[in-house]
């Protein structure tokens, strides 16, 4: 299936949804939002994944991207990762430094 | 389900989506379970982007991926053949339990590739035979007897 990705910003937040397959072919789409959302200068980012069905590590790469871009204070939430994405994120050790849920409820 | 034995495609980022569609379908005939079957699949996109960047890109080469299949009574065998340049996944660096427990903001980005390879498939090799890269890669079937 075909990779999409979208960027809202609302009220200082970025929300990026992503869909489809996120390999090598498309992470510069992902970047390019991941930068776009940056330069709005968050306090969250909130992407939700729920539609994703497939993360090689080029997705995960540019996660790392948008924590060192965006700086330490900016936490990143994942939202609805289905399992096999979800188990690959856990595998690599991104679980301890996003907060992974269900659903992204206003804090 | 019928599946095909073998798939060439140019080796740019453009084939991945096919070369996941045959990983995909190529689990199925093997009777994988969902979990096998996504791992397994991850981890051949992993090398074949490795292919693509490092074995052709990088150095201005043109060429080809060759994609087969071997199911066997206990095992899903699949290889990926290139004529880039040689390389063995093996020798990269892995990132350590204690390197994935890093923040990522003081994360390095490198060896999550091969490290999701390596733990993705029940056995990972690489060959160089007749000037040509050979990647394998082993998944085990649970067959019921």
């Amino acid at each position: 299936m075909a990779f999409t990705s979208d960027l809202k910003v609302e009220d200082s937040v970025a929300f990026i949804t992503l869909t489809g397959e996120l390999d090598a072919s498309v992470a510069g789409q992902f970047k390019s939002i991941v930068e776009q959302a940056a330069s709005a200068g968050p306090s969250k980012l909130v992407v939700y994944m729920d539609k994703l069905e497939f993360m090689a590590s080029a997705g995960l790469r540019v996660l790392i991207f948008a924590k060192q871009k965006m700086g330490v204070g900016v936490s990143i939430y994942l939202i609805g990762c289905q399992e096999l994405v979800k188990g690959t994120l856990e595998m690599s050790g991104f679980h301890q430094s996003v907060y992974m849920q269900d659903n992204y409820a206003e804090a | 389900m019928e599946c095909d034995n073998r798939l060439n495609v140019a080796a740019n980022l453009d084939s991945l989506g096919a070369i996941g569609q045959f990983i995909k379908d190529a689990a199925e005939c093997a009777g994988l379970d969902k979990r096998a079957a996504y791992n397994l699949r991850l981890a051949v996109d992993e090398i074949a982007t490795n292919i693509v960047m490092h074995g052709y890109e990088e150095a201005s080469l043109n060429g080809n991926i060759e994609v087969s299949k071997e199911i066997r009574e206990d095992a899903l065998i699949i290889t990926l053949e290139d004529s880039g340049v040689a390389f063995d996944p093996r020798t990269m660096n892995m990132p350590t339990e204690e390197d994935l427990s890093v923040p990522l903001e003081d994360r390095a980005i490198g060896g999550l590739g091969i490290y999701l390879t390596v733990n993705g498939v029940d056995r990972f090799d690489y060959e160089r035979v007749n000037n040509h890269n050979r990647n394998i890669f082993e998944v085990k079937r649970n067959t019921i007897n």
